[in-house]
């Protein structure tokens, strides 16, 4: 039993299944129904709970196991000897004895000992010198401290399903969890005080404004969404042909029209798809102010970037943006561009966060608008083809001439002629 | 060598712990008194002092790399248990701050727990000084200067217990037990098994200790009644 760290390591293992077998009954022993019967003992003044005598438990183990009185007897001291019961009122010895001394259920003492082993020293000198402590006091108040201390922790320990600390590694070093009332200086009033005025100073949005927008912004992405509006050529879950996904691919050559005229919702959406900011980057390179996209590129890969990379990139981006005669210097203003020079010394990852930030206002304001009205764009919108279906066939009646598979969020229609179900039914579709 | 001298310190850090843990246990009851303040502050200032001389020894001998292997395992176990021991006193720091700012002993109606505690706490706290009797006297209002103090010093203890762990790096899953987990059972040495269960045991059955009394009682009364019939036969 003892933990013995110079134990040959094939040992363990061949504890284990008789530990389990024990467990095994231990937890059938403490069935409410079937398991030994608990009883509250009574001592001369105290009533302790749950408590088993030591001859309910051969009794049981002999009827459980129809074996002999001996061998229950012999079976009940070696669960006693590994700690799964414990007699209470001579707690030195480890024997089971089959009368009245009444004995309690724990977890096993092994198990515990191993999981806290490395304070288990710890444990035993500060119970020595508590109890020694103790001695000091009247013997009433030693009572009254102890089962103070008792119901404290009784009252204290973790609920059914909160994780054990005997799980968790031992937070080390967290102070966040401490909850101690410290008193309240004017340091921590003027914290406060300042935390309340910046909480007020947020932007709000009123409701009405911010769900007419939501709706706008429905009403605008819909016919793009293929959940809502059902996607073209097929639906390649359904349909088993991949011809969607070849089609939307980040680079393709010949983006659809869908996509295209998505690059006019919003420049954050032209920027975020590639091929609309190679487009973009061509129409401002006719324009001659190729660097402001190529800085704002530079900007979000230092972002993004590798920490290690961080120095050189924003040296090299600094030497080809923004030292004065760059070769493709851009235009910052002068509050801006101070501000930067003045980071440049400490360099971080966010350290041209203001100039990229003017940077983009810049090409949202004046370069996307003249993107969307010059030839380029209307070029790529008209190229742009329109997904046909496969199979298509010009049903003037039909209700839905661009769906080929049923969008799941449209509501279930009445059974159309078969004729037009003929498509539909053509893909495979269930 | 440096082994013992750090083995007592931590003994001593050991026992001051555990005393200034019995003591705040009765912050706030029936037995809380300006007194019972002074001597939590006087056991903590000794628990606070020890734990830095030990923090020192330890932390100069841990840093040490020319260390043999079987020395340095040795140290780490010391260290083990004594950032176990921080690690209690800290808690105990806090529920005492906790206690004492809930009960506060300066307001005219003082509002502590009956718990039914009586009895003075010096011999726990001279227990803890490590001197044979303790004899204070605290002013009125000791506890609200006191107050400060404790969070004070439970932030230090928390700043050292931050440092240690930052200096010296001890992987504690490699620390075994010395002792067998039945063994403290068994040993006769040191105090006993808890006195509640020892009360109980003398409460309940047959004690030979109260037979004896009981018979010596009883002779007593019988010699006393044969003197009382020869006295009032003679008379």
């Amino acid at each position: 039993m003892a933990a013995d760290p110079a134990r040959p390591p094939g040992s363990p293992r061949a504890q284990m299944p008789h530990l389990r077998k024990m467990e095994r009954v231990v937890v059938s022993m403490q069935d409410p129904d079937q398991g030994v019967k608990m009883r509250s003992q009574r001592l001369l003044v105290t009533v302790i709970p749950h408590a088993v005598t030591g001859r309910d438990v051969v009794q049981w183990l002999a009827q459980k196991f129809c074996v002999s009185e001996e061998e229950a007897l012999h079976l009940g001291a070696v669960l006693v000897l590994h700690g799964y019961i414990y007699p209470l009122r001579d707690p030195r010895s480890l024997v089971l004895r089959p009368d009245e001394t009444p004995y309690r259920f724990q977890e096993c003492y092994d198990r515990l000992h191993k999981k806290i082993s490395h304070v288990w020293d710890l444990v035993l000198m500060q119970a020595r010198e508590q109890l020694r402590a103790a001695k000091q006091r009247r013997k009433g108040d030693r009572l009254v401290i102890a089962f103070q201390e008792q119901t404290y922790w009784l009252v204290n320990r973790p609920p059914p399903g909160a994780p054990s600390v005997l799980e968790q590694g031992p937070e080390r070093g967290s102070r966040t969890a401490s909850h101690v009332h410290m008193t309240k200086s004017a340091d921590f009033y003027t914290r406060e005080i300042e935390y309340c005025r910046r909480a007020l100073g947020r932007t709000r949005v009123k409701s009405s404004v911010c769900l007419e927008a939501y709706l706008s912004f429905c009403d605008q992405h819909g016919p793009h969404d293929p959940l809502v509006s059902g996607c073209l050529p097929s639906n390649p879950w359904i349909s088993d042909d991949d011809a969607y996904w070849v089609m939307n691919a980040p680079t393709v050559a010949a983006p659809t029209k869908l996509r295209v005229e998505r690059w006019g919702f919003s420049f954050k959406e032209l920027l975020e798809d590639p091929m609309g900011r190679a487009h973009f980057m061509d129409f401002l390179g006719k324009e001659f102010s190729g660097e402001n996209l190529s800085f704002w590129e530079a900007c979000e890969e230092l972002r993004y970037g590798a920490q290690a990379q961080v120095p050189t990139l924003v040296d090299a981006v600094y030497q080809q943006f923004l030292a004065p005669g760059a070769a493709r210097w851009v235009n910052i203003d002068s509050r801006t561009m101070e501000r930067t020079l003045e980071g440049l010394r400490q360099p971080h990852r966010y350290v041209l966060d203001a100039a990229q930030l003017h940077i983009y206002m810049l090409m949202k304001k004046d370069s996307y608008p003249r993107f969307l009205k010059s030839d380029i764009y209307r070029g790529l919108l008209a190229e742009a083809g329109i997904l046909l279906e496969t199979k298509r066939r010009v049903f003037p009646f039909t209700r839905r001439p661009r769906r080929s598979s049923p969008s799941p969020a449209l509501l279930p229609t009445p059974v159309e002629p078969t004729a037009a179900s003929g498509p539909a039914g053509g893909d495979g579709v269930a | 060598m440096a082994r013992e001298e750090c083995k007592a310190l931590l003994d001593g850090l050991n026992k001051t712990t555990a005393c200034y843990h019995h003591l705040v246990l009765t912050v706030g009851g029936s037995a809380d008194s300006q007194n019972l303040r002074q001597e939590l502050q006087k056991t903590r200032q000794k628990a606070q002092e020890l734990a830095v001389a030990t923090c020192s020894r330890l932390t100069a001998v841990l840093r040490d790399r020319g260390l043999a292997a079987d020395e340095r395992a040795e140290f780490e176990r010391l260290w083990v248990a004594f950032s176990g021991c921080l690690d209690l006193l800290e808690a105990d720091m806090r529920r005492a701050l906790d206690l004492g700012a809930a009960f506060p002993l300066h307001a005219p109606r003082r509002p502590l727990v009956c718990t039914g505690v009586a009895g003075a706490s010096s011999g726990v706290a001279a227990r803890a000084l490590s001197t044979r009797s303790l004899r204070l006297e605290a002013e009125g209002d000791f506890d609200v200067a006191d107050l400060r103090e404790l969070e004070r010093e439970v932030l230090q203890v928390g700043e050292m217990i931050d440092n240690m762990e930052m200096k010296v790096n001890v992987p504690r899953w490699t620390v075994q037990a010395r002792q067998a987990p039945g063994a403290e059972l068994l040993s006769t040495v040191g105090a006993g098994p808890s006195s509640v269960v020892s009360v109980e045991e003398r409460q309940g059955g047959f004690d030979p200790r109260k037979a004896l009394a009981a018979i010596l009682f009883a002779a007593v009364l019988l010699a006393a009644v044969a003197l009382a019939v020869c006295v009032a036969k003679l008379s």
